[in-house]
């Protein structure tokens, strides 16, 4: 019974990151109508800047920082992945995010190697609840996680930008009737969803160490999270996303764990099944 | 006059490997056979214009399949029996004929799914067919792979080395003959109008599902051929050789090449693996413009090409590098399923 | 005195089909003019051109004067030009009220966001004037303010998406396809307060409408489009006489 306990709560922790993924691809997702493949880029940079700048400051502050690198960097990735309006189709986005995943990968194995990077968490002792081993750092990532969600709806509802971002979002031909800037409202899309995928990423680093091809694990299980909400609910993605955490360590944990991202592909397979029946049953 | 364009090419490129040196053969080999795969896949997406992420799961398939078949399918068996399996030969013909089948059965549902939806699960079935064949398993061999002591013999003459290049190089000829016919023919002209619009084409009363599946099982085929015969260049196959990379390099191949451009494919998959080649040489020296270069240099260096060409072929050629050089080619028309 | 709006020989291509054929027209201030013709005539592939949407392959758009050809709808909406599309197109997840401010700061909105944020909430006193202005205009939106735009009916979106268009003070407005799939009764109570507007707030109309009988009616002067070109233009009153235009747009008759 612990070790299923003890599966659950950690499946949770991994789950919120990949909630998060989830989120940040339905953000640029319907805001933009591009399937942002590099997605998983973005937690993997949280960690590895976080890892940089710890050495010079302090735990919260390198955390900051990163998370506002990895917004800037999102803007980039919003420029070169809109691309040229009228000649640069939705899919044409998303192979340009598959050659900037690439190339992501190939920058941090230049500058930082193949080596896992971790640095230590906020806490130094697990807490032992009933035999079940919680790492305090988990609680941190599932709360975080949820309070970001409930913090970016409130964004989206309740401000100026967010309330453009959503009209992009509800019709991209009246956006740009009333002025909407097409590349304008990407970029904050895929700044916020960058940020938001670092803030996950440098929380997760203390457990789960960030090596530099990890993007792509991440991706996949974000996608599947979003693809739970039908790429368009937000809280849809997070609780997809707990529940595949869940799921995955489950499988780990009684299967075999080199199956757990096979696991993940077989759900995102289901999942997309699931969401396209409409179109399957032709 | 093209038929005699394309021989006159094919009796160069079978001729060739046997004036290279056996660095270069390596290289000539895997151009032949991968634009075998490319072939198949720019008809594809170029004509039920989708995008596959996932091509590199049918050479991969086809890859094991005969290799497997080769040492025999019992592991306990492999130790014992030198003439456990089959022919080498037989099992180079029936790797398409299982990849083909695999294909029509997963084609089915698919081709119905929409653009991202579509790129997403054929990565998925090329990382699942991985995990599969790489798990630790007597079976497959693991992350170990499975050596092929049996030579591919015809007629008593060994196939490898130069020999192996010209069949692969041969086979390109074959298919790429082939391609032409099909779309010459009546299906190529209903692959045509599908091209441009599948609801018009099912107004004319096309069955566009049957042909984007035959189209797939097609692709897939080839992709197995060339598989099959791949491994006995090496007599090896083993997981390095098959990474989801693979999948996303033949997009590349036929992204620069033009999509449903059949000789771009060829001039595509040649000009890539010929870049990596020389990126990846460039990486193994000491240092480059003054910087020590580490170990991982030559990943790094063909990772970070393949990603920036990618982006700038999609960004400023998302009709094909080829057709928007070579003016005025037909190729030129095709529409890709990325471009308005 | 240049018009407020012109389009001079203009051409649409999509690819090997050309859709605008070399059509000039203008508006000038204050006007009301239609634009009506047969389906696939080319009348929104015209106005779609002339609002920034896409760019011609040839001929030039001017606003005031100025060349405009090319430019992107944001610059059309700055300099007075708006477009209440065919088909609505609301934002169906935010209550009108939140449609109609996003109707006002559309324009704010550049790729330099900090400044547009910042002229916005220094232009707010003004956005929330224009808004009462608008709600004074359509009572009825006032109503149904708070309500998602998307669970409103057919001929309430028709005026939440004028409304909106109304919010960025436009000069001339397009209306793409006004009787769309709406009830008769709400397209003339539409159709009036267009003339009313045009009338008390000296707004220009620009209509494009299937309905030539509404078209013609509402609107001083009209273009006739026809397989991309202009077959016959002039004044509403003429061209409702015009026998050959009876049987293929006015219902027939003699």
């Amino acid at each position: 019974m612990t070790t299923f306990l003890q599966l659950i709560v950690v499946g949770i922790s991994t789950g919120s990151v990949f909630g998060i993924v989830g989120v940040a691809l339905v953000l640029v997702y319907r805001t933009t109508g591009i399937v942002n493949f590099a997605q998983g880029v973005f937690a993997v940079l949280g960690g590895m800047f976080t890892f940089e700048l710890r050495p010079h400051m302090p735990l919260l502050a390198a955390i900051v920082l990163a998370v506002l690198l990895a917004a800037v960097l999102g803007t980039l990735a919003a420029l070169v992945a809109v691309g040229f309006r009228g000649r640069t189709t939705h899919l044409a986005s998303l192979v340009i995010t598959v050659g900037i995943a690439l190339l992501a990968e190939a920058i941090l194995l230049a500058t930082v190697g193949e080596v896992p990077r971790s640095y230590a968490g906020v806490w130094r002792h697990a807490w032992d609840v009933g035999g079940v081993l919680i790492q305090p750092q988990y609680v941190l990532i599932a709360g975080v996680a949820l309070a970001a969600t409930i913090l970016l709806t409130l964004f989206l509802r309740g401000t100026v930008v967010g309330q453009a971002l959503i009209a992009s979002a509800d019709s991209a031909r009246a956006a740009e009737l009333v002025g909407l800037n097409v590349r304008a409202v990407a970029v904050i899309a895929f700044a916020v969803a960058g940020g938001l995928c670092a803030l996950g990423g440098a929380l997760l680093a203390p457990t789960v160490p960030v090596v530099y091809n990890a993007d792509l694990a991440l991706t996949i299980n974000g996608f599947a999270a979003a693809v739970f909400g039908g790429l368009t609910s937000i809280r849809l993605a997070l609780l997809g996303g707990y529940a595949l955490g869940i799921v995955e360590q489950l499988v780990v944990g009684y299967i075999d764990p080199q199956y757990n991202l096979t696991i993940a592909l077989v759900v995102m397979l289901v999942l997309i099944g699931w969401r396209s029946r409409r179109e399957l049953v032709a | 006059m093209r038929l005699t364009l394309i021989a006159g090419a094919a009796v160069f490129a079978c001729w060739l490997p046997f004036q290279l040196s056996q660095g270069q053969l390596g290289l000539y080999d895997r151009m032949g056979l991968y634009t075998l795969v490319a072939i198949g896949l720019t008809l594809l997406m170029g004509f039920a214009g989708q995008v596959s992420l996932g091509q590199g799961a049918f050479f991969l398939i086809g890859a094991y399949t005969s290799a497997l078949l080769t040492v025999g399918l019992d592991p306990d068996d492999r130790l014992l029996d030198p003439d456990a399996g089959i022919d080498p030969v037989l099992a180079v013909v029936v790797a398409p004929v299982v990849t083909a089948a695999i294909a029509a059965v997963i084609g089915v549902p698919l081709l119905r799914l929409r653009g991202h939806y579509l790129a997403f699960a054929t990565l998925a079935f090329h990382l699942i067919m991985s995990s599969l064949l790489f798990a630790q398993d007597r079976f497959t061999g693991g992350q170990y792979g499975v050596t092929v002591t049996k030579p591919l013999e015809v007629g008593g003459r060994t196939i490898n080395g130069a020999t192996h290049a010209a069949v692969a190089w041969a086979l390109v000829a074959v298919a790429l003959v082939l391609s032409a016919n099909l779309v010459r023919s009546r299906a190529g002209r209903a692959l045509q109008t599908i091209a441009v619009s599948e609801l018009a084409a099912a107004g004319t009363g096309i069955p566009v599902a049957t042909f984007k599946l035959r189209l797939f099982v097609f692709a897939a085929a080839l992709a197995g051929l060339a598989g099959g015969l791949f491994t006995f260049y090496t007599q090896f196959v083993g997981p390095e050789d098959f990474g989801i990379v693979l999948s996303l390099q033949f997009v590349l191949m036929v992204a620069v090449g033009g999509l449903g451009n059949v000789y771009g494919a060829v001039v595509g998959t040649v000009a890539i693996l010929y870049l990596e080649h020389e990126v990846r040489e460039l990486g193994t020296r000491e240092s480059l413009l003054g910087w020590d270069l580490p170990a991982q240099a030559p990943s790094v260096l063909s990772l970070g090409i393949f990603g920036l060409i990618l982006i700038a072929v999609m960004l400023f050629f998302p009709r094909g590098l080829l057709p928007a050089v070579v003016d005025g080619a037909r190729a030129a028309r095709r529409r890709a399923p990325w471009t308005k | 005195m240049s018009a407020l709006f012109e389009i001079e020989r203009l051409v649409v291509r999509y690819g090997e089909a050309v859709a605008v054929d070399g059509i000039s027209l203008r508006v000038d201030h204050g006007e009301r003019v239609a634009l009506i013709g047969p389906n696939g005539a080319g009348k929104t592939s015209l106005l779609n051109a002339g609002c920034g949407v896409i760019r011609p392959a040839s001929g030039r758009v001017r606003v005031d004067g100025d060349d405009v050809t090319g430019a992107t709808p944001a610059v059309l909406v700055r300099r007075g030009v708006t477009q209440v599309p065919e088909g609505r197109h609301v934002f169906a997840s935010l209550p009108v009220e939140a449609n109609l401010q996003v109707g006002a700061y559309g324009r704010f909105f550049s790729l330099n966001v900090i400044s547009s944020t910042l002229r916005y909430v220094r232009r707010r006193a003004d956005v929330r004037d224009r808004l009462d202005r608008v709600y004074t205009l359509l009572p009825k939106l006032h109503e149904l303010r708070e309500r998602p735009a998307g669970r409103t009916s057919g001929g309430e979106q028709q005026m939440v998406a004028i409304g909106r268009a109304l919010m960025a003070e436009p000069r001339l407005l397009a209306v793409d396809e006004l009787s769309l799939g709406l009830a008769p009764l709400v397209v003339d109570q539409l159709a009036e307060f267009l003339v009313r507007l045009n009338e008390e707030e000296d707004v220009a109309i620009l209509l494009v409408d299937q309905n030539a009988v509404l078209a013609l009616a509402l609107c001083e002067r009209a273009y006739v489009v026809e397989t991309g070109r202009v077959a016959v233009e002039g004044p509403s009153s003429e061209l409702r006489e015009r026998a050959e235009l009876r049987g293929a747009y006015l219902g027939g008759g003699p």
